[in-house]
């Protein structure tokens, strides 16, 4: 009944007139960024972070969680279509997405992968409003050392599956925790790493880390990227773009299995859309009847894959806004953006904020029925967007970074510094260095320090209370198994191909 | 045994080489810049608990790393090269970003941006100077309305105004 309530309330909120506005400019730009190789989500919402500091925090949440969903819509287009995922999460979109357009049926590939992202997109939601508000509550009994803990056992799964190298994603999680000591520290007001430059008394934004290493390092690897190859042309009208009902049956366990898989892969730190849409695949191809049709143009090798990356998003929702503990680069900037306008992710925002959780639950739902009726009669003028020239859209995108990190605090600094970390993003993808564990390093770093020099206060400097509380020493355990998990020649086989798929 | 050590420095990445001791030195900075701050105070630990073990732990993973990539090497196993291909317009365009940051101060966004988007046009996708002159100053014209004009953000002004 409270649930109810909740939802009711999120509804009167999601429902007024600029909320409804700043979730089309959401899904829009979600469904623009999803389709454009090359620019990610997590650039994206790394981008719009400075220009949404003034905007209503309900209202900036609803848009910045539009772009993250928005984007999974969009990637199946150009996975279809031209056979080059717009995102990484459409990997697997092509592989069956593409042979059906080559056989002329681009325009039920296109609708199937819509239909089944609205159904999952939907169900990913409703997930999230039942189990959020129970871990949430669950979450309240921590104290400062099963929240380290927690810290520790998230960064540890996100270093497992963020590259080939588990070696090298350790050393960027340390970069990025070393990164967030910068400036001073709040328990004794000493500078730290500061180098006698006022500009880092403060630490180093977060705004600028993100923005150079995903949307600089982004445009700089890029720089001598040719264009893409052959694009199919989109059906127009909407009767060529709907499935037949053989297609809609055929994928009606790949709805389920997508939504399921999805949502719950998404709730794990580092696992992320790219593995819950090959897991789904492998699922639906592993209990079909004719497993021979996969790879071929089979209806349910896109319907699958493309339910799970728009469920996870549900998932991947759960830890951030119950525990205050991001999985993903994308979600750790969202973690970012909360904190900017003043609230404490965790156990306590859903009480403290209701509107705020409602209201982008409720948001997520309309949402999912804007992108349905954006990607269905629309497709066809969204893919012009992939004739925008890459001589065009990069300037664009370093205008949007010069504008995004110097709005912030107006200081030329932090584009200097921006420019530095976009130099870094690049040698990060050149020498196969995983940028995720580093924002994530960045994002939890203060947060971590806080609760471990909190929990040793409590215990007078005895680090036993770390490992003799019931729940810390269990996370602190799965932590320590997962990054063992490398030394098992089985284990380590399946880390790289997740790591690979994430990639 | 030395024409042994010889050959094995031969295959190894000297990026990956360059990579880990650079982080190894980062690694060592932090550990040295962190005992200059109190490690354990009466009240808990202090402000170079937490920098001191990331230190040493960048130091430990960067040594791991280059001898993991050494006995890889020695085992004959598949290591990762890193492939600098491609790399000369990424440094002339980085280049760029940073002259043009630098002369936010002095011209302005809109020229120095404007003088960025020409560069990378011109240079760096080898399209026409008419092309690049019509995306540097349309984008840049475009910024000043958007931001500027209607959102209120406040950029670098140069000496003529804007």
């Amino acid at each position: 009944m409270e649930m109810l309530a909740g939802l009711m309330q999120g509804f009167a909120v999601a429902l007024e007139p600029m909320n409804l506005f700043w979730c089309f400019v959401g899904v829009f730009f979600g469904t623009v960024v999803g389709i454009l190789p090359g620019l990610g989500p997590s650039a994206t919402v790394a981008l719009l972070l400075p220009l949404t500091a003034q905007m209503n925090p309900t209202a900036g949440l609803i848009m910045m969680s539009g772009i993250y969903y928005g984007a999974k819509y969009g990637g199946s287009t150009t996975s279809i279509l031209l056979n080059v995922p717009g995102e990484s999460a459409s990997v697997v979109t092509c592989i069956d997405g593409f042979e059906m357009a080559k056989r002329g049926r681009a325009g039920p590939a296109l609708g199937i992968a819509a239909i089944s992202s609205f159904v999952a997109g939907t169900v990913g939601v409703l997930l999230l409003m039942l189990i959020a508000p129970p871990v949430a509550e669950f979450a309240l009994r921590f104290g400062p050392p099963e929240y380290f803990a927690l810290m520790v056992l998230g960064l540890s799964m996100v270093v497992l599956l963020a590259g080939k190298s588990l070696i090298k994603a350790l050393l960027a999680m340390f970069i990025g925790l070393w990164l967030a000591t910068i400036g001073v520290d709040l328990f004794t007001d000493n500078a730290r790493f500061t180098f006698d430059r006022v500009e880092l008394v403060d630490g180093v934004h977060f705004v600028v880390v993100a923005i150079g290493t995903f949307a600089i390092g982004e445009v700089l690897a890029n720089l001598t990227h040719k264009d893409g190859g052959q694009m199919f042309e989109v059906p127009k009208g909407l009767r060529n773009l709907m499935p037949n009902w053989q297609d809609i049956k055929d994928s009606r366990f790949a709805f389920l299995n997508g939504s399921l898989v999805g949502f719950f892969i998404g709730v794990l730190p580092g696992a992320g859309s790219t593995i819950a849409s090959f897991v789904s695949y492998g699922i639906e191809k592993a209990v079909s009847r004719h497993p021979e049709k996969f790879g071929t143009g089979a209806v349910e090798g896109v319907a699958a894959p493309e339910a799970a990356n728009n469920s996870e998003t549900g998932g991947a929702l759960v830890p951030l806004l119950t525990l205050g503990i991001p999985g993903s680069a994308t979600t750790a900037i969202l973690l970012v953006a909360l904190i900017m306008w003043g609230m404490r992710p965790g156990p306590m925002l859903i009480q403290d904020h209701p509107t705020i959780f409602w209201g982008l639950v409720a948001s997520m739902y309309i949402g999912n029925v804007m992108l349905l009726i954006l990607n269905l009669p629309l497709v066809p003028l969204f893919a012009q967007v992939l004739r925008l020239p890459a001589y065009v859209l990069y300037p664009v995108i370093l205008g949007v970074s010069i504008i995004g990190v110097y709005s912030v605090d107006e200081r030329l600094f932090d584009v200097w510094m921006v420019g530095g970390f976009g130099l870094l993003g690049y040698l990060m993808r050149r020498l196969d260095y995983p940028a995720a564990p580093l924002i994530l390093g960045l994002v939890l770093g203060d947060f971590m320090e806080r609760a471990l020099r909190q929990s040793l206060m409590m215990s007078a400097g005895d680090l036993s209370i770390i490992y003799t509380r019931p729940m810390a020493v269990t996370m602190l355990f799965l932590a320590v198994a997962i990054l063992l998990t490398p030394m098992f020649r089985r284990a380590n086989a399946w880390r790289l191909k997740a790591a690979e798929q994430e990639i | 045994m030395p024409g042994r050590i010889v050959d094995l420095w031969k295959s190894v990445d000297k990026s990956e080489l360059a990579c880990s001791a650079s982080l190894a030195a980062l690694g060592a900075f932090v550990v040295w810049e962190s005992t200059a701050w109190e490690y354990m105070t009466r009240d808990g630990p202090g402000p170079g608990f937490f920098p001191l073990w990331i230190g040493l732990a960048i130091v430990v993973l960067s040594v791991f790393y280059i001898g993991f990539h050494a006995y890889d090497l020695i085992r004959e196993e598949p290591v990762h090269r890193t492939n600098w291909s491609g790399t000369a317009p990424v440094l002339a365009g980085w280049a760029a970003f940073m002259v043009s940051a630098a002369l936010l101060k002095p011209v302005g966004f809109i020229a120095s941006f404007t003088l960025l988007v020409v560069f990378l046009v011109r240079v760096i996708f080898r399209r026409s100077f008419a092309a690049a002159l019509a995306v540097g100053v349309g984008s840049a014209l475009g910024f000043w309305v958007l931001f500027v004009q209607l959102l209120g953000v406040r950029l670098p002004t140069g000496p003529w105004g804007f």
